[in-house]
């Protein structure tokens, strides 16, 4: 097992991210993606440098719905709080609840593509069925009904993590929704890849069943797992955007979603308030499009013959 | 091709089956019971006894499983989804068969303009790869798919309803319109054009994309160069050997896709109060009537499995290689 390491030296590696690096950065769409996204995340990593605390009706600064000026960028809000400030802070929430619920996902998504892949038989066929009913049910409408009954079970008093309850369990369900797809990739990865000689090697060697999975296995998923997680990512910001818009979302914290449906319940559309919808919604649209340029060009990358999106 | 069909519907019930449990199971872990909360929270007007009588009398005081279990599957099968909590004691089935028309109207027509434009601005794009009509329609779509429709529909009613005034941007008629009239349907129809075009625009995008993938990989097949080499035309080309070969994947999709279509109809109605499923999901979700939501939920499910059901037989008769 230790002379399989030694192969891939340092070197070889370094090369290796070098080609990967230069093939990725080859697509216009990627870079546009990269530029957005790192945008976003340096704007949620300080909303409180950038635009100070989360305004609130108490603390709020401006007129009522007023369109963009000098003083206040993209305009105020219903109760006079500055749209920036708001949409700045809804970057924070919204990219945490997408990338952690992302997170779970792909955990879960491994998980359960990995072991029925390499084990197979029983187990194959009946993780492939729970895999089969998360693939047929839409994270949404799972998402919707299961919501609010946790929610009402847990009750909506202290905060979890530094979450909301219900953001908490929004990014909760989505995350143990929403991994089908990576499951069946991962898994149809797995059984060519069990067959491959290193893993006879491994398991000639004494490895264990865990031990060549997360050994030898999981590097090997690393491409197909990053290129679906970037699409994971897109599909949960969308999710969250939906859930929170029907007003599952939390108004004191709120992501981009929560302050469409702010926006939605103060009649901003017939008021014609075009700054205070439209700013919380281009940026889910820049962020999740980002997203799905990145997804497109890893998998460009990894497997230049298949492509699942232009 | 008979074993594969058993398996299609081996799996369908299985995922049917999975619906009912998770829709049985889920709304009994709230807490809170029934009894108590339909005599009111008056505890102390209330005797046990009375409690104890109404529990008998909606089966809670019989064993979770089999007997309430039992009692959910054949009332479910019988079409009897319960109460709601909100509209005082009508019942589920009810609310929902008067909300469907709405939605299957909003749908089917958002469908139907989303398939034509989209599958033809699809093939036409893959078909003259990397084009300027191909780069242009790539671009917008790929922005369409990455935009809630919600978001679409709120953009139109501030452009066409709100600053333009030419189309309404709430509800199904007019107030005061008259009934049975020409003027009415018209109205209608007036009121019907925003919400589609926002989820037809939402659904235009992902069928672009699908389609230009589709027709540029049947594009560089050897049947193609076989085609080209027995003297046809382009367009005969494209009509006889590509479109066919290319429409394999979108009918699936199209069939797969009707979960996403659903959830995006059921935000753009609560945008321009349509009166769908989507304004009763969200008078449900803000009531917390829990019975309400376990119907749309079972609609959604048993519609999304049937769907799926579909495509995956269609695919076999479409489909010469899988037939065999």
């Amino acid at each position: 097992m230790s002379k399989s390491t030694i192969r891939y030296s340092g070197r070889t590696r370094a090369r290796a991210i070098k080609t990967f690096l230069g093939q990725f950065l080859g697509y216009g769409g990627a870079q546009l993606g990269l530029l957005c996204l790192v945008f976003f995340l340096v704007t949620a990593a300080m909303p409180n440098i950038l635009v100070g605390p989360l305004q609130t009706a108490i603390n709020a600064t401006g007129d009522f719905l007023a369109p963009p000026s000098g003083q206040h960028l993209l305009g105020t809000d219903e109760v006079g709080r500055d749209v920036l400030n708001l949409v700045v802070h809804g970057a924070r929430i919204s990219l945490t609840i997408a990338l952690l619920a992302t997170v779970i996902s792909l955990v879960v998504g491994t998980t359960v593509g990995m072991t029925a892949g390499y084990f197979g038989r029983w187990v194959d066929v009946w993780l492939m069925r729970l895999t089969d009913f998360f693939f047929v049910m839409p994270s949404f409408v799972l998402a919707l009904v299961i919501t609010p009954v946790v929610l009402e079970v847990m009750g909506r008093g202290r905060e979890i993590l530094g979450f909301r309850p219900s953001l908490f369990v929004i990014l909760v369900v989505i995350g143990m929704t929403s991994w089908a797809f990576v499951a069946r990739v991962v898994r149809s990865q797995t059984l060519s890849l069990k067959e491959r000689t290193f893993v006879d090697r491994a398991r000639v060697a004494g490895s264990s069943n865990f031990s060549i999975m997360v050994r030898h296995i999981l590097p090997n998923l690393v491409p197909q797992i990053a290129a679906n997680g970037a699409l994971v990512v897109a599909g949960a910001i969308y999710v969250e955007t939906s859930l929170s818009f029907l007003g599952l979302g939390d108004p004191l914290q709120p992501s981009w979603g929560t302050l469409l449906s702010l926006a939605q319940r103060a009649g901003a559309a017939s008021a014609g308030a075009w700054w205070y919808l439209g700013a919380p919604g281009v940026c889910v649209l820049t962020v999740s499009l980002s997203f799905v340029l990145i997804g497109n060009a890893l998998d460009d990358t990894f497997n230049p013959r298949r492509r699942v999106i232009p | 091709m008979s074993r594969r069909i058993g398996r299609i519907l081996l799996r369908a019930v299985i995922t049917l089956v999975m619906v009912a449990i998770l829709n049985f199971g889920l709304f009994r872990v709230i807490p809170g019971d029934p009894a108590s909360l339909l005599l009111g929270g008056a505890r102390t007007s209330v005797t046990d006894e009375q409690i104890e009588a109404q529990r008998q009398n909606w089966g809670l005081d019989r064993p979770l499983f089999p007997d309430q279990a039992l009692d959910y599957l054949s009332a479910t099968l019988q079409g009897d989804l319960g109460y709601s909590f909100k509209f005082r004691g009508r019942h589920v089935a009810d609310l929902i068969l008067e909300r469907l028309p709405a939605t299957i109207v909003l749908v089917g027509l958002a469908q139907f303009i989303a398939i034509l434009c989209g599958v033809m601005l699809g093939v036409y794009a893959g078909w003259r790869r990397g084009g300027a009509v191909d780069h242009a329609a790539t671009g917008v779509s790929l922005a369409l798919y990455s935009t809630p429709s919600f978001w679409l529909g709120m953009l139109l009613v501030v452009i066409f309803s709100t600053a333009l005034g030419w189309l309404p941007g709430y509800g199904a008629y007019s107030p005061g319109a008259n009934v049975g009239s020409l003027d009415l349907a018209l109205d209608y129809l007036r009121h019907l054009a925003l919400p589609v075009t926002a989820v037809a625009l939402g659904l235009i995008g992902q069928y672009v994309v699908v389609a230009r993938a589709a027709m540029s990989d049947v594009v560089t097949e050897d049947y193609m160069v076989t085609a080209r080499a027995k003297g046809l035309t382009g367009g005969q080309m494209l009509m006889r050997h590509a479109f066919r070969n290319a429409m394999l994947p979108v009918v699936t999709l199209i069939t797969l896709n009707l979960g996403y279509v659903v959830a995006g109809a059921i935000t753009v109605e609560a945008v321009f109060a349509w009166p769908g499923i989507g304004g009763l999901t969200v008078e449900a979700l803000n009531a917390r009537d829990y019975p309400v939501l376990q119907g749309i939920f079972l609609l959604l499910g048993v519609s999304i499995v049937m769907a799926n059901l579909i495509a995956d037989l269609a695919y076999g008769l479409l489909d010469p290689r899988v037939r065999q």
